[in-house]
């Protein structure tokens, strides 16, 4: 340990100020710092402080995350021995997943550190530890084969367009792990777009994942039978809740979501009021487009001509397919993009609950709604807070008058 | 009795609570009144070097404000006055001879039938420094009419000095005090209590009893008013700090000027105790009880106090002294420490942490990060105003939007747990502080 202390003692000499390696002062002040606990001192009062700090906030919400990965990594495995028709076992299927997962986790980090250490060393600000969470969410949103360039270019612009441009983290106004997943499904929709099959398999293997068979069914039926009637993936309510099924990395255990869900709420890290009513919102108007299908004529809701098997999802099976759970549980409660007071959060979850089944339902070309929900609901957050603080304002001025 | 229940807050779980008895310790040679106590304010000394005082002699008058002139708090001699930056006094330092104080004579004059008498009587004895006022937190403009006058006897900060326990000698004093400041105001005199501490008071019909439950900060002036009486733009309110009652009620009833004062010497530094001393003591009478080498020695509490020297004194409106260990330590990787008990947090963040009283040291334990709204200030601050939304328009300079979000209601050290729990290491007090000082000299 003293050794290291020395490393960084004597490396610290060199990125003094009015050194001409001091540009580096924030890298190594990132790199010293995670090694050793700052020594920092209370200059006046609070002469003490609480021993959380914004590394350790940051490093929980990758511990949540690491499950995600590791069950991410088997089904992989899972799904590829599935089309291969060949037996592999847990550990087998799980190395055999890391070999995806580990390539687009670097990919990212590499991507997310150069470009939040250049604008750490071109601001002169120390680096924020944010940029780890953003970094460890992206490959979760991602198909397993995808290709790392597009990670890579995904990365640097949900960082810079995301965060470093609006002032880095605490003043950024869109969730930069949503950004460059919002990119990539735009930028590369032939890869990413969700109605293609996002399983490892051998060439030419395609298949439909769960939001994309309602989405674009062969002959009309209600969803819960058309998940019923597919032979390739187990699309049974059971089998979607532990997950066994293709979907992007991370989300398709929700056991483990809702465990990272619980830890970040007994932590105080994540706000449990916007998990609670993302779901609450979803379930409404899932239940409304549910009611609707009644009102049609022979019972078929008509879209442009053709019936709209999406609006026969049932609440539970939205909750299940997609990453409608992982984006509510990791992504919408952002501490800095959601709503910042607690009546805001309410809103803004349930909002994002409502568009996400709109954007899935209404315009099925978008299957998956919930990060262009949480996007355009990150958007409206700002105004959210203001009505709520201005109901505060309004309180006290006709308590004056 | 109006009963107030405090739910958000915290209180700080930290090691080195003195026990209920006093100790022994030598008597005070030295005492200091610092001008740095008080805010807004431009003192111009009306004393030198070597001048002899007697107690209640005017020390220093406010420039802005010449009616309020500042006691002696001693008779002696003023051995030292000490400079700071741009000439700044930062201490008036009175030795103290004992001899003198015996024999002088209590003032025998008192009529304190109307307001005005009181008033007149307060300033002709320099008492109006232990007024001071919300918002601003600053002493008083004599002249004002404050709506309400507050009185904390519920001090919740960490290693308070207990008055039911400080005070308990002293309770026609109290009355006196309490029963003479009512006249002060038409509104309500709001006295805040805890439990069944102080309770002859609910016999006296001027005395408005608040009873307040809760963690910190329920005993402080600032979220009582905003609980029963909150304070709207262009209004005043007046306080008294609690442990300034026997001195006030010494004067008003029986025209004796006496700063005794019962101290509290609390932390995990320090072997802890409560003492018979007075204001403006010195600390380095009880530096025998000091545990360790490397301290800091703060005069008032942990969160709002302020550091001293060894040889500094206790401010003003101060009534305990709070001492911490001075630490350097650089932990390897402690971020990714389990817990246990070397780790103190209101969030549930390390294993088993918060059981046993806690040996706070001097680490701010993280880096100052940008605010990351994880609802930690708000788990903490239990006025209806939205913190957040109002360090903002403060860092953003918005008057009129600090002032609809309630700025007038703050103080530093309603806000003191916020930056305690702050996981980005932010100053709320300092925040507050810079918004009350642009309203304060954009007026």
């Amino acid at each position: 340990m003293n050794f290291l202390r020395k490393i960084f003692e004597e490396t610290g000499k060199l990125v003094e100020k009015g050194k001409p390696l001091s540009w580096a002062y924030p890298v190594w002040e990132a790199a010293d710092t995670i090694f050793f606990s700052t020594n920092k001192q209370t200059s006046k009062g609070p002469h003490i402080r609480d021993n959380m700090d914004i590394k350790r906030t940051m490093f929980f919400v990758v511990i949540a995350l690491i499950p995600c990965y590791i069950f991410g990594a088997y089904n992989i495995g899972y799904l590829n021995a599935l089309a291969m028709e060949i037996e592999r076992g847990i550990v087998g299927n799980t190395i055999f997943g890391f070999t995806y997962v580990i390539p687009i986790l670097i990919a990212t980090f590499v991507a997310g550190a150069i470009c939040e250490l250049t604008f750490a060393i071109i601001r002169k600000h120390e680096v924020n530890e944010g940029f780890l969470v953003s970094c460890a969410l992206i490959p979760l949103t991602m198909p397993p084969d995808v290709p790392l360039w597009q990670v890579f270019i995904g990365t640097s612009f949900g960082i810079i367009i995301g965060k470093e441009i609006f002032g880095g983290v605490g003043t950024n106004i869109f969730n930069p792990a949503l950004t460059s997943r919002a990119f990539m499904y735009f930028a590369f929709p032939t890869k990413i777009s969700g109605d293609k099959v996002w399983a490892v398999g051998p060439d030419g293997y395609s298949g439909a994942t769960a939001l994309a068979i309602p989405a674009n069914p062969v002959e009309y039926d209600t969803a819960s039978n058309l998940f019923a009637a597919n032979t390739q993936f187990d699309y049974s309510t059971v089998n979607m809740f532990w997950g066994l099924i293709p979907g992007s990395i991370g989300e398709t255990n929700k056991l483990l979501i809702l465990f990272g869900a619980f830890f970040l709420i007994y932590c105080g890290i994540a706000s449990w009021r916007i998990m609670v009513s993302s779901v609450l919102g979803l379930v409404f108007t899932a239940l409304l487009f549910n009611l609707l299908n009644y009102f049609t004529v022979d019972g078929i809701l008509q879209s442009g001509g053709f019936p709209n098997a999406m609006l026969t999802i049932t609440p539970l099976q939205h909750i299940l397919i997609g990453s409608f759970l992982f984006g509510t549980v990791f992504m919408a409660t952002e501490p800095v993009t959601s709503s910042h007071t607690n009546t805001g959060r309410w809103i803004y979850g349930f909002l994002i609950g409502v568009l996400t089944v709109i954007i899935r339902s209404i315009n099925p070309a978008y299957p998956e709604g919930v990060f262009l929900a949480i996007l355009i609901m990150n958007m409206f957050a700002p105004l959210i807070d203001y009505y709520v603080v201005q109901a505060n304002i309004k309180m006290r001025l006709a308590r004056n008058a | 009795m109006q009963k107030i229940t405090i739910k958000k807050g915290h209180n700080i779980n930290i090691s080195g609570l003195a026990s209920r008895e006093f100790s022994n310790a030598p008597t005070q040679k030295f005492v200091s009144i610092s001008p740095q106590d008080f805010n807004y304010i431009k003192p111009k000394l009306l004393v030198k070097e070597g001048d002899q005082v007697s107690l209640g002699d005017a020390l220093f008058f406010d420039k802005i404000n010449p009616e309020v002139k500042w006691p002696s708090i001693a008779s002696g001699t003023i051995s030292k006055i000490v400079y700071g930056e741009r000439r700044a006094v930062l201490d008036i330092i009175i030795e103290v001879d004992e001899e003198k104080e015996k024999n002088i004579e209590s003032d025998k004059q008192i009529n304190l039938s109307s307001k005005d008498n009181l008033k007149e009587f307060i300033q002709k004895h320099n008492f109006w420094p232990f007024f001071t006022q919300r918002p601003f937190n600053k002493v008083v403009n004599p002249s004002d009419s404050p709506k309400c006058i507050v009185v904390s006897l519920a001090d919740s900060s960490p290693l308070a000095n207990d008055l039911s326990f400080s005070l308990a000698e002293n309770k026609e004093y109290i009355i006196s005090a309490l029963s003479n400041l009512k006249k002060l105001t038409d509104g309500h005199l709001y006295v805040a209590v805890r439990g069944d501490n102080f309770s002859f008071l609910s016999d006296y019909d001027f005395v408005s009893l608040i009873q307040v439950e809760g963690p910190h900060p329920s005993g402080n002036v600032g979220v009582i008013l905003n609980r029963v009486n909150p304070l709207n733009q262009n209004e005043v309110v007046w306080t008294v700090q609690g442990s300034h009652l026997p001195v006030l009620g010494k004067l008003f009833s029986k025209g004796i000027i006496d700063f005794s004062l019962n101290i509290c010497v609390g932390g995990p530094a320090v072997k802890p105790s409560y003492i018979k001393s007075r204001m403006g003591a010195r600390f380095d009478q009880y530096k025998d009880s000091l545990l360790m080498e490397n301290v800091r020695i703060i005069s008032g509490n942990v969160l709002t106090g302020k550091q001293v020297d060894i040889d500094g004194f206790l401010g003003f409106y101060h009534s305990s002294f709070s001492v911490i260990e001075e630490s350097f330590e650089r932990p390897f990787i402690g971020w990714l420490h389990p817990g246990g008990k070397s780790k103190y947090s209101v969030f549930n963040a390390y294993l088993g942490s918060n059981k046993k009283s806690f040996d706070f040291t001097t680490l701010q334990n993280g880096s100052n990060r940008a605010f990351v709204p994880v609802d930690a200030w708000e788990k903490v601050f239990p006025m209806d105003i939205y913190i957040n939304a109002l360090a903002r328009s403060i860092e953003a300079n918005d008057i009129d939007e600090m002032e609809q979000l309630g700025i007038y209601e703050c103080d530093e050290e309603d806000v003191a747990l916020c930056s305690f729990v702050c996981p980005s290491k932010s100053d709320v007090g300092a925040i507050i502080r810079k918004g009350l000082d642009t309203i304060y000299f954009d007026k």
